[in-house]
Order: structure tokens, then C-alpha cells, then sequence
């Protein structure tokens, strides 16, 4: 085979050849509009043993990267440049003769565990079968090597379990079975788009722990894609930043990290909410969307966002280029910001949106639960459904929540923090305990005025603000909805909805719009003020930013803590992102298993965390700072937060805590058999903590 | 499984028994066998019709839950369906007819799943193709074409080529010619009688599974499991073959099941064009005819193939998603 462009050559001997090189990768995919340009000419080295990061934000081709390497792009897609695996040209080979690259020099991680693997065979059969297709190996020999392979990444019983279909295993788990498939056949190079992105904080550390074992097992170059900067720290060798389909900052991750030089690079690091380090330093976001890659303007495709642009960078699309010491950076003015004499942030951060010094005063009890219990029944059987357990999804939750002051219930999935706030919305009787909604206990509130007055004190903005809102109404719609189901007359709808755009920084222009012709951002704040049409006192937010991107979420965190204290709010956030939590948050409250393990101000379980799970969950989360990220201690969860079908007598937490395991004799007894009491922190009222062990 | 399938198949039975005997109860009501003495010349007194209607159990003057207790005792006792309002056995046509349709369905039936999936998995993976486009516009023409004017086309085919052939293989008309002895001459005409039917029910039965299956591939070849599948080394066409098109083909498998027992006694237009004597026409007759005992065990064969059907449809899907024999 003759390749058009010779081949890279290796470099000096001693150094290890590349094992896989992209050059000048393009790919494009036919829209309506015309050519989406998703990969603008994207190019690298990895070395056997090493991990490339991409880090970008949605749409900024990090994907299409990744999909075009492996060489699974639709076959509408227009695919250009090269991707040299061990030498030999990937793009131009068909189907038949790509087959037999995948999986054996080249495997992928995917996303979405629970889709990813066939449901109808068992994860043996789904290893096997990999391993078939590109060794000679009978069934048996097959077999053996699947359950070594579970084994290897980290399946308990892996010759039992290796009969299990998928639906039998948790995500975490089933994403250890995609690692495990990926790594069959010893590849040279290994592709992981976003593998953590849909799991849960405990499990994303155990993941890439597993995804670090298996690199190190077979000395394969890792390609790592992320959104997350946390995991870039604690992973990469190198890392490249995308923008608008192209690498806009090439570097060592020390190097990155230490003096991000392309702009958009360090305003995306501003931007980050993180869990350590001593008081939280306010939020710079950056303004603008990313741009469309459809018929994308001269220039860099970053500049209308830049605060550092020059007339220069709106006339030539600036290449990368090598900056002395750092690595290769895709800006015209990379040499004064690499000397540290340009501020890419501009100098001044933007005065709108900017959160208040000072929390305002607390102010009266908006929402107290006392105690509260919620199960569902778990049943068997098609026609007559019989009762065999009951899923105790939240078990005497109880907390206080004043105007002008925001709780974040905060918890792996499962742990029944959205069950919590949707017992609060249905505004009934709950099953146990006791709901009071601005000093009215729901349970005897009768259907009629009153219960509608205090339907509009409580309101919600949805995590997916897509899903959320009605595609087939324009924005000045939505927002009336909820003005006209409380009865107010024509011109103080029009009023009010004018005031509600102006409330959460969008124009009077976007009225007309539909939410499908506005950005993620935009979509959020809709979805906020349609919430505060009726002049709520109370609002329940339920992961409010887990679908926007990085440099959008920070603006959307300082418009909420701006409406609160103009407002005087009182929000209730669920969220599993704990960084977002310490940056909206006054106080959190820790649940696992449908209980409240630890509760306080927000700052003094971030600094100080008591309960063993609270300080497992906060050192699960990456720090986007790769010397802390490497250097500090983590504590590893083992095992997954099990079913809430049946609870144990003593500490819910007990299985998987690691205070346990060192506890004595007689602790360990009272563990077993009691539910620990709160236990208030001498020192810090309100600081509370269920456990035996600390 | 053997236990499940058991324990479905005794329900099944159930169903069967109170299907029958509801149908009786109804076509005593509806129909009535005195009408087709009516028409007769010489004009008969009502009093002489009952007469000649009572050896057969049809007497209108004895009390409907009579006639029904003697009618199922005969059933369950000798497995006696009764006799037409003519004194023609049931069980004897019901046999017969049964085994006539049964030739015209079995191959059809086959012939319909495997042309239909077959073309659904290959335009599926050709999605907006040209060969998908052709054979959709095919199949969407055919779905709109009646069956008797589908069945009259293929028989005026048959004619010309027979004509310009100068051959006489393809028959039109009857299940077999009279003058043909010996056993395998006798298979061999059947077989020919066979062609045109077949191929007028195949060319009727294919598009729906070609449309369904197309369908059903398409949801499952975007799934992330068969780009797990190509990433470990399988091509495009292995994937979806060993991957997408088993969890594709379980709807499939139980469509073809519940539709044996549509086709058994659906094919009434068919069996006319092509003057076979089945299930479908009986069925037709026995009603047109007030012939109750007839209409009932029709009625009951149905219900049974229904059964048989829905028991196949179970296992396929076991052994299609092996999901199904954990739980």
C-alpha cells in the first residue's frame, strides 16, 4: 500500500515510534443547511503506554473524532486526512478490511453503559465472541478468557457472573464489561469517549482506576474523551483543547494547567466550579455560545467570545504554532500570555450576573419536612401482581429551609433525593411525616383557592429544559402559561413576561422565539423564568445545570444566586455534581439510601466533612489541578449503593463504609443493629451527622 | 419452560372451550337451517322441515341449552362436530378442507416470512438506497392491490405464458387434475395445482413482514450495542446479523405465529379464484348455508390455531432472547 503523504518519520532511535497518528483529520456531515464541518483538520502522535485527553465542549467534534479513528462514522459522513495505526492508513479502507483492525489494534469505550452492550447475550458470550473474531480459539478457550478478562476488570465472581445478561448488572459494572471487551485483544490504541460521563461520582473513580489498570495491562496508548477538566488532571499526559472542530491548544498536561495560553483554554478553567482549596473563588463565565459549524465566518472561530481579540483575529483563522516551553497553541497573541504580560480573561470580569459578598440574612421557615417516609411497593408477576418487598426510597428525611437561603440534597442516583423533592410538589398528605409549605402543613390543605395560591408559591425548573419546554410554543407563550392558569388579565401577562426575559438576561426579541431556535443556555434560563412567573417563594431545581456545558453553567449558577437575593428565594437544588453544589448552596444535606447522613453549611462539610461517606463522595470528585489531583489521597468507595429494597437494621452505609472495616468489635456491633442518631459537630450549630464510627 | 409452556397451554384450552361454546350458543340464535328448506319445491309445512331437521340435532322446537348439551356431549364423547342441515358429517369436511388449506398455507406462510424478512434486513441495511427505494415502491403497490385483482393478474400471467410456452404446467383452476393415478403422479399434479395459489398468497403475505421488518431493524441498527459489536471487529453485515436482527426478529416471530390462523381461514378469495376447496370457503359456506355445527367447528379450529399460534409465538421468543429462561 502507498500512502499519498509519507508516513511520520519515527524520531530519534530510542525514542518509541507513535502508535497511532492523526493528521489533518476532517470529517463532515450532510445537513439541511449545508456541510456540518464537525473535524476541521485535527492532528497528533500517541505513544504506546501514554494518554491524550480531548477535552471540549458539546459539538466541538471531540466525538466525531473519536468515532472517524475507529472508523464507525455514518457512511454519509465525508471523511479526509489521515489516522495512522502502526503505520498503515485507516481512512480509504472499507468495511471488511477496517473489521479487522477493530478490536484487535484498536478498541473503544463508549459512553452509555447500559446501551451499550446486545441485551440478548450474556456478557461471557458478548467477551467471547470478541475474542473469537480475531484469534482461533475454541469456545471453551474463549470462555476461560472472558472470565480472566471480567476478572482483570474488576467483576466479583466472574465465573459465575459471566452467565449474567447486562440488565442483571449495574452501569458501573456493565461499563467495566465494555473496558473489558475494548481491551480483549490486547490493542494497541484505546478510544474512551466521555466513559464516565453516566455514572455516578463514586463509580466514575472506580471506572478509571479499571480503565488506568487495563492501559497499564496492555501498554496501549489511550485516547480519553471528557468534558470533565477534573479527570483531565488526574489522567492525561497531554491534552488538547477543541473548539469548533479543531485543536486550539496542544500541550503537556503540567504545562496546561499551569499556564493555560489559548483563551478560550484558561476562560474554560475560570469557569469551572471546584470542590477544594479554601474559600470559593467566584465564577467567570464566558460569555456568548460556542459557534455553529455550519458555514462557520473567517477568522477564529473563538473571537467573538475573546476578550483579548484583535482585528487580526477576526480576519484569518490563526494555526497552531509551537510556544516555547508550553506546547502548541492555536491564538495570535499566545506569546504575551505565555509570557504572562496578556490577561486572557481581559483584565475585568463581566459586572452582570456577579454573585453578592455578602449572604443575605436568612429569613422565615418557607419549607419545613419533618421526618418525611416515601416506598414503593415492589411487585411479581404479569396479571396478578403480588407484593414481595417494598423499596424504602426515602426513610425520615427531615429539614428546614428558610426564604433567601438555598439546601442542596446531594447523593449518588438512587439515593432518593429527586423522590424527595417530588413528595414536596405533589402537595399531599405524605405517607409519613409531615410536609409545611409557608407554614401550611399540605396534609390539610383541601382542593380549592388556597391549595392553588400555594401551588404558585412553589415551583420547578427541570434538569433537561429541552424536554421541559413545549417545542411547538414560542418563549412569550411559555412564560404566560403559567400567569394565565393563575387568572391575571391580558396587559399584566404582557407586562410580566417582558419583566421575566429582563429578569434572567435574555432580550426582548427572544419572546418570539421557539425553545428549539435557542442555545442550551438560553433554553435554562427560560426554563427558570417560566418558574418564576407566579412569583414563587420556593424553588425546587432539579439538576438545574447537568445538561449545560462548562462555560454556559457558570453564567446560569451567578443568575440564580443574583435572583435570590434580589428575590429572596429560598432554592432546594438537587444535583449530583458536588462542585455546582458548593457554588449554589448555603447549606447541603448528604443522602444515602434514602437517609440524611450529613447535614451543615456548605463550606463546613466541604472543609470539614465528618460522615465516612460524605468524605468519600467529596474525594471522588477529580480537582482540575493535575499536581493536587495526583498527589492527594483518595478514598475509593468498593461496591455500589445497593437497592433500597431491603435495609439493613443498623447504618445503611455500613457494607461499603471504610470506618468500618477498621472499627472494633463493639462499634461494629452498634453498627450493625442501630440506626446511628444525628450527632450535632461541637462548635458548628447545624452541622449535624449520622454515624457510630467517627 | 415445558412447565410454562404447560401451564399456557391449559389456559389455552380453557379458552378454546368457551370460545366454542359461546359460538354455538350464537349461530343457534343467528342462523337458521329451516330457511334452506324454504326455496324447496314441492313447498314444505314448517312442521315438515323440523322433522327433517331433527336427526341432525338442529330441531327448532327443542329448547337451545337441549341441542347444545347433545351436541357437546357428542364432542367430548366421540368428537362428533354434527352434521350439516344436509346430513353432510362435519368432521369428515373439516378434515378434509383442513388438510386442503394446510398445503396452500404452510408453504406460503414460509415463503412470505423469508421473502419479507430477508428484504426488510437487506433494504434495511441500504437505507434510501436504490434497491430499498424499488423495493419499497414494490412493496407499498402490492399492500394496495386487492387480492382478487392480484389473484386474476396472476392467472392471466399464466395463461400467456402457458400460451406462448406451449406448455400446460402451470394449472389454474382446482387442487389436482381427475384423470392422474399412482402416488407420486397424484403428488406430483398437487404440487403443480399448488404454484399459482402459493404464489398469490406469498405475493399478498410478504409485504408486511418486508415493511415490519425494515422497521423494526432500523430502531435497532443506531443502537449502541451494534456499534459495540463493529468496534470489537464484527463488519457491518456480521453486526447486524448476529446482533440487530435477533432482538429485531422476536416481534416478528410472534406476528407470524397469531398470523396462521388468519391466514387458515382468510384465504377465502384465493381458494375461490383458484377454486380450492379450504378452510376459508367453508367457512364462508357454513354460514351462508346456516349450517350451525359447521360454523361452530370452524369457529373452534380457528381457536385452536389461535392457541397453537400464540404457544408457538412463546417459544420462539424464548429462544430468540435468552432473557426470557433466567426469570
Amino acid at each position: 500500500m502507498t500512502l499519498a503523504t509519507p508516513a511520520p518519520v519515527p524520531a530519534a532511535t530510542g525514542a518509541p515510534a507513535p502508535v497511532l497518528s492523526v493528521r489533518d483529520l476532517r470529517i463532515s456531515f450532510p445537513s439541511e443547511a449545508g456541510p456540518v464541518e464537525a473535524v476541521r483538520g485535527v492532528g497528533f502522535d500517541l505513544l504506546p503506554g501514554r494518554t491524550l485527553c480531548i477535552v471540549g465542549e458539546s459539538g466541538s467534534g471531540k466525538s466525531a473524532t473519536a468515532t472517524g479513528i475507529m472508523g464507525l462514522l455514518p457512511p454519509s459522513a465525508d471523511v479526509g486526512g489521515q489516522v495512522l495505526l502502526e503505520g498503515r492508513n485507516l481512512i480509504g479502507l472499507d468495511d471488511r478490511e477496517l473489521s479487522r483492525v477493530r478490536g484487535r489494534s484498536i478498541g473503544m469505550v463508549f459512553q452509555d453503559p447500559l446501551s451499550a452492550l446486545t441485551p440478548i447475550f450474556s456478557v461471557g458470550r458478548q467477551l467471547s465472541d470478541a475474542l473469537r473474531v480475531h484469534q482461533d480459539l475454541t469456545r471453551r478457550a474463549a470462555w476461560e478468557q472472558a472470565v480472566e478478562l471480567l476478572d482483570l476488570v474488576g467483576i466479583p465472581d466472574p465465573r459465575g457472573r459471566a452467565a449474567a445478561f447486562p440488565h442483571e448488572f449495574s452501569g458501573g459494572m456493565r461499563q467495566r464489561v465494555v473496558i473489558a471487551l475494548a481491551i480483549a485483544n490486547r490493542p494497541s490504541v484505546l478510544v474512551a469517549d466521555e466513559p464516565t460521563t453516566a455514572l455516578d461520582v463514586t463509580v466514575q473513580a472506580q471506572i478509571l482506576d479499571v480503565l488506568r489498570r487495563a492501559q497499564r495491562e496492555t501498554g496501549a496508548g489511550l485516547v480519553l474523551i471528557t468534558h470533565d477538566l477534573g479527570v483531565v488532571a488526574g489522567h492525561a499526559d497531554d491534552v488538547a483543547v477543541m473548539y469548533a472542530g479543531r485543536f486550539v491548544e496542544h500541550a503537556g498536561v503540567e504545562e496546561l494547567f499551569r499556564r493555560p495560553t489559548m483563551p478560550y483554554t484558561a476562560r474554560l478553567l475560570a469557569a469551572v466550579p471546584t470542590v477544594d482549596g479554601g474559600e470559593r473563588r467566584p465564577l467567570v463565565p464566558i460569555g456568548g455560545e460556542p459557534p455553529s459549524l455550519v458555514g462557520l465566518p473567517a477568522g477564529c472561530p473563538f473571537a467573538s467570545r475573546c476578550a483579548v481579540a484583535l482585528d487580526a483575529c477576526r480576519a484569518d483563522e490563526p494555526g497552531l504554532r509551537e510556544v516555547g516551553g508550553h506546547g502548541r497553541v492555536a491564538c495570535l497573541r499566545a506569546g504575551e500570555i505565555a509570557d504572562g504580560t496578556l490577561d486572557p480573561a481581559g483584565g475585568a470580569a463581566p459586572a452582570d450576573d456577579r454573585v453578592p459578598a455578602a449572604r443575605a440574612a436568612a429569613g422565615e421557615v418557607v419549607l419545613r419536612v419533618e421526618d418525611l417516609v416515601k416506598t414503593f411497593p415492589v411487585t411479581k408477576g404479569a396479571v396478578l401482581k403480588r407484593r414481595i418487598g417494598t423499596l424504602h426510597a426515602v426513610n425520615g428525611v427531615g429539614f428546614e429551609l428558610r426564604a433567601g437561603e438555598t439546601l442542596g440534597l446531594v447523593g449518588e442516583s438512587g439515593s432518593g433525593k429527586t423522590t424527595t423533592l417530588m413528595e414536596i410538589l405533589r402537595m399531599r398528605r405524605p405517607e409519613g411525616g409531615r410536609i409545611e409549605i409557608a407554614g401550611t402543613d399540605v396534609a390539610t390543605l383541601a382542593p380549592g383557592a388556597r391549595a392553588r395560591a400555594l401551588r404558585q408559591d412553589v415551583q420547578i425548573v427541570m434538569q433537561d429544559p429541552l424536554g421541559a419546554l413545549d417545542p411547538r410554543m414560542p418563549v412569550s407563550q411559555l412564560l404566560a402559561e403559567p400567569l394565565r392558569a393563575a387568572g391575571r388579565d391580558r396587559a399584566s401577562i404582557r407586562a410580566r413576561v417582558r419583566e421575566l426575559l429582563a429578569l434572567v438576561g435574555l432580550d426582548d426579541t427572544a419572546g418570539a422565539r421557539f425553545p428549539a431556535a435557542l442555545s442550551g443556555g438560553q433554553r435554562q434560563r427560560v426554563g427558570i423564568a417560566r418558574a418564576l412567573a407566579t412569583e414563587p417563594r420556593l424553588l425546587a431545581l432539579d439538576e438545574p445545570l447537568s445538561a449545560l456545558d462548562v462555560s454556559v453553567q457558570a453564567g446560569v449558577i451567578n443568575l440564580l444566586a443574583r435572583l435570590k437575593s434580589e428575590l429572596g428565594l429560598a432554592y432546594l437544588v438537587v444535583a449530583h455534581d458536588l462542585a455546582v453544589i458548593r457554588y449554589v448552596c448555603d447549606r447541603i444535606a448528604v443522602m444515602y439510601l434514602g437517609h440524611i447522613v450529613e447535614t451543615g453549611e456548605t463550606e463546613a462539610i466541604f472543609a470539614d466533612p465528618r460522615h465516612p461517606y460524605t468524605r468519600a463522595l467529596l474525594s471522588a470528585v477529580p480537582v482540575p489541578d493535575p499536581a493536587r489531583e495526583r498527589a492527594r489521597e483518595r478514598i475509593v468507595l468498593e461496591g455500589e449503593q445497593p437497592g433500597a429494597a431491603r435495609l439493613p437494621d443498623g447504618c445503611v452505609f455500613a457494607d461499603r463504609c471504610p470506618l468500618y472495616r477498621r472499627a472494633d468489635d463493639t462499634v461494629r456491633q452498634r453498627c450493625r443493629t442501630r440506626r446511628p442518631e444525628p450527632a450535632l459537630v461541637p462548635g458548628r450549630p447545624g452541622h449535624q451527622y449520622a454515624c457510630h464510627a467517627v | 419452560m415445558v412447565r410454562s409452556v404447560l401451564r399456557k397451554a391449559a389456559g389455552w384450552v380453557l379458552m378454546i372451550v368457551v370460545a366454542t361454546n359461546a359460538t354455538f350458543f350464537l349461530a343457534s340464535w343467528f342462523l337458521d337451517p329451516r330457511s334452506n328448506f324454504r326455496e324447496l319445491r314441492p313447498v314444505r309445512s314448517e312442521a315438515q322441515i323440523d322433522q327433517a331437521l331433527a336427526p341432525y340435532g338442529l330441531d327448532p322446537r327443542v329448547p337451545v341449552v337441549h341441542r347444545w348439551w347433545d351436541w357437546l356431549t357428542s364432542v367430548v364423547l366421540h368428537f362428533d362436530w354434527g352434521k350439516s342441515p344436509t346430513g353432510v358429517p362435519v368432521n369428515g369436511e373439516v378434515g378434509y378442507r383442513a388438510l386442503v388449506s394446510a398445503e396452500l398455507v404452510l408453504v406460503a406462510t414460509i415463503l412470505s416470512v423469508v421473502v419479507g424478512v430477508a428484504l426488510g434486513v437487506y433494504t434495511a441495511a441500504r437505507q434510501y438506497g436504490f434497491a430499498d427505494r424499488i423495493s419499497q415502491a414494490v412493496s407499498i403497490a402490492v399492500l394496495n392491490v386487492p387480492t382478487s385483482v392480484a389473484a386474476l393478474a396472476v392467472v392471466f400471467v399464466a395463461i400467456w405464458l402457458n400460451q406462448h410456452a406451449g406448455l400446460r404446467f402451470l394449472y389454474v383452476a382446482g387442487e389436482n387434475s381427475p384423470d392422474v393415478t399412482g402416488t407420486l403422479p397424484v403428488i406430483g399434479d398437487r404440487l403443480l395445482h399448488l404454484i399459482l395459489p402459493t404464489l398469490t398468497l406469498t405475493l399478498m403475505g410478504y409485504v408486511g413482514y418486508h415493511l415490519t421488518q425494515r422497521s423494526l431493524l432500523l430502531d435497532t441498527l443506531d443502537a449502541d450495542f451494534v456499534r459495540t459489536a463493529r468496534a470489537t471487529g464484527l463488519t457491518c453485515g456480521q453486526a447486524i446479523r448476529r446482533h440487530a436482527l435477533r432482538a429485531a426478529l422476536i416481534p416478528t416471530a410472534a406476528s407470524v405465529a397469531f398470523g396462521i390462523p388468519a391466514i387458515f381461514t382468510g384465504a377465502v378469495i384465493t381458494e375461490t379464484v383458484f377454486g380450492w376447496n379450504g378452510m376459508g370457503r367453508y367457512f364462508i359456506q357454513t354460514i351462508a348455508k346456516n349450517d350451525v355445527h359447521g360454523a361452530v367447528a370452524t369457529a373452534a379450529f380457528a381457536a385452536a390455531l389461535t392457541a397453537i399460534g400464540a404457544i408457538l409465538a412463546d417459544i420462539a421468543t424464548v429462544f430468540l432472547d435468552p432473557r426470557v429462561r433466567v426469570s
